[in-house]
């Protein structure tokens, strides 16, 4: 097994895949937490209605093109709504805070899917890219490889956003020092919803992008959100750059793990992180320097 | 500090005369019920001790109570040991592995604390959870009961063993209001208050830190050894971080920082969950707007708002002695903004 090519391949494949999905979600935590200090246990909810808003637009559309376009506007709409409801009203209120009233609206959300949605898992058959290709003679579906695209193209542009637009200057500017961004004539209130918002939007993305590979259930986005986290604080707090290597590190030693030692997978991401804490508590990429 | 103190001693004795005014008209679901509340109660003050009192937010704080319930197991089952004797070893045992835990998680602070607390919670989780020879994911049964029919307790029946517990839980609580009215009390009130004073005062920080925390995971892990009898299965959901997650939310609904608050928060919790879950199949809605509205309102919970709505009480000024109010006010805020 170990000398086959394919082997390596398809797991490779597997941990980038999966890598991306995380990056798609650590990718907005990652700047809320860096740029508004905001702790957002919701964020794997958002994830969830992100599969679930796809999932019903697939079925009265018939394409599953639409759910990509859709469900992250309707997340959007979703978490602007949250932003303005709670998010907005706790920013100063500290960690302790933050954490337990996003961990209420993990539970308020999770009912809400339950009950537009119902709990049994839901699924899309009609994808594009359903088939399989031949790597190596190792078959692997297409969709996969769709979703490393997704993940790669998602990167490629926030990278060329956050380094050539006027707004990425300002998220960096905040990321760095709010205060002195502000005090520049930076709106910094202003970026961090645009911000936050763009967050949301990727995490519905992720979401309509995993419902063909894997059913949509409520109550999914609990189980995403501590690798999710995980993948921040490795990666370093607000960094894009870090969300990407996080993801990459988290995604290879989940899927390498589940190979090798199956018993213990989840065990080394954990000691991972307590690792990086310990040894590293400001990430591998700090957005600060 | 009397008059607030006197005003959060009575407001937990009530709670505990509530419970007993309840025990003595409950039937068989009734006693499980305050079974159940005795436990959380007992964890939930464990939590507050480090998260209200030190400062220290720990969403792990499950995985050392579930550590204590499958310690127990493994030594009162597999190993075949007396009951008593498991309950002690299993809770000394989990006491040192919380001493451990503590010199290191200690060393951050923060945001940075609640996720290392969290990972290592996990860890814990993830190994019951792949643990064949403790049932793994099935979870284990077949625990019996503490004999105690030599006093005259026969902790078989639901009404001896829930009353049984509630003393427990009383005793914890007069045992652990000692204890913060103790000099070490004190030195966890002023690492909650200002940790870089008490260091500047010549006071090791991470020692107090790191007993205050193994002092709570033993805590923990002797109400771990408490549910395991109670429901006489366990399971890896017991360590899992969304159960560390409603403990807080515990201690937080009935007042941070105060021994009273868990209690009642404790109770309020579980009654609420049994009645919303009778009533509805989407109680976690309720019970989560709930959670929302209560950190959002900014006040400590029930204590909090029980204190505002005593001061506000016609007839009176009720208002605390000179010297408390502004500076309690203050204090309150501060609590709010951690």
């Amino acid at each position: 097994m170990l000398s086959d090519g394919g082997f390596w391949i398809v797991q490779i494949l597997n941990s980038l895949q999966l890598a991306m999905l995380l990056f798609l979600l650590s990718v907005g935590l990652t700047v809320i937490f860096g740029l508004m200090n905001f702790v957002n246990l919701a964020h794997g909810s958002l994830y969830a209605a992100g599969a679930l808003i796809g999932y019903s637009v697939t079925m009265w559309t018939g394409s599953v093109w639409w759910a990509y376009l859709l469900a992250p506007v309707a997340v959007m709409a979703l978490g602007w709504a949250l932003y303005g409801l709670v998010i907005d009203r706790m920013r100063k209120a500290g960690p302790m805070n933050q954490v337990l009233v996003t961990f209420g609206l993990i539970f308020v959300l999770m009912d809400v899917q339950r009950y537009i949605w119902g709990t049994d898992q839901v699924g899309v058959q009609n994808a594009p890219f359903s088939g399989s290709i031949e790597i190596l003679g190792q078959i692997y579906p297409e969709y996969r490889l769709f979703i490393i695209a997704v993940g790669l193209g998602v990167f490629a542009l926030l990278y060329l956003a956050l380094e050539y637009t006027r707004l990425g200057a300002e998220v960096r500017a905040g990321v760095d020092d709010a205060e002195t961004a502000s005090c520049l004539g930076v709106n910094v209130e202003r970026t961090f919803l645009i911000v936050f918002l763009i967050g949301c939007a990727l995490a519905g993305l992720a979401g309509a992008v995993a419902l063909p590979a894997f059913s949509a259930e409520a109550g999914m986005g609990i189980a995403i959100l501590i690798p999710t986290l995980v993948v921040v604080v490795v990666g370093g707090l607000g960094s894009l750059t870090g969300a990407l290597a996080g993801s990459l590190l988290i995604a290879t030693t989940l899927t390498f793990g589940q190979v090798f030692l199956p018993k213990f997978a989840g065990i080394l991401m954990y000691a991972l992180l307590v690792v990086i804490l310990l040894v590293r508590p400001q990430g591998l990429f700090p957005a600060r320097s | 500090m009397t008059g607030r103190a006197t005003f959060r001693h009575l407001f937990a004795a009530a709670t505990f005369i509530a419970l007993g005014v309840y025990w003595t008209q409950a039937g068989y679901f009734g006693h499980e019920i305050l079974a159940e509340i005795a436990v959380f109660a007992i964890l939930a003050m464990s939590l507050d001790l480090i998260a209200g009192y030190a400062g220290l937010v720990s969403l792990g704080h499950a995985a050392l109570f579930g550590t204590g319930a499958y310690l127990f197991a493994f030594f009162s089952v597999v190993l075949g040991w007396p009951v008593g004797l498991s309950m002690v070893a299993a809770t000394a045992a989990t006491g040192v592995i919380a001493c451990v835990v503590g010199a290191v998680v200690t060393r951050v602070h923060g945001i940075f604390f609640i996720m290392i607390t969290l990972a290592i919670g996990e860890m814990g989780h993830e190994f019951f959870f792949k643990n064949r020879t403790l049932g793994g994911d099935d979870g284990f049964a077949g625990i019996e009961r503490l004999d105690l029919t030599w006093i005259g307790l026969d902790l078989n029946t639901p009404a001896t063993f829930s009353m049984t517990l509630i003393v427990v839980a009383l005793a914890i609580y007069l045992a652990l209001n000692r204890l913060i009215a103790s000099p070490f009390g004190a030195v966890l009130h002023g690492l909650h208050d200002n940790t870089t004073r008490m260091r500047a005062l010549g006071l090791p920080v991470r020692r107090y830190q790191t007993s205050a925390f193994a002092l709570s995971g033993t805590i923990a892990a002797f109400a771990g050894t408490l549910t395991a009898q109670h429901t006489m299965f366990i399971s890896p959901k017991l360590l899992h971080w969304t159960l560390s997650g409603e403990v807080l939310v515990m201690v937080i609904l009935g007042g941070l920082g105060t021994l009273a608050g868990p209690v009642v928060g404790a109770a309020a919790l579980v009654f609420l969950r049994h009645e919303l879950s009778d009533m509805t199949q989407y109680w976690g809605f309720w019970l989560g707007l709930f959670l929302v509205l209560i950190v959002m309102g900014g006040r400590n919970g029930i204590i909090g708002w029980a204190e505002w709505a005593w001061r506000k009480l016609p007839g009176g000024d009720r208002r605390a002695p000179a010297g408390e109010g502004p500076q309690g006010e203050g204090r309150e805020a501060a609590d709010a903004a951690r």
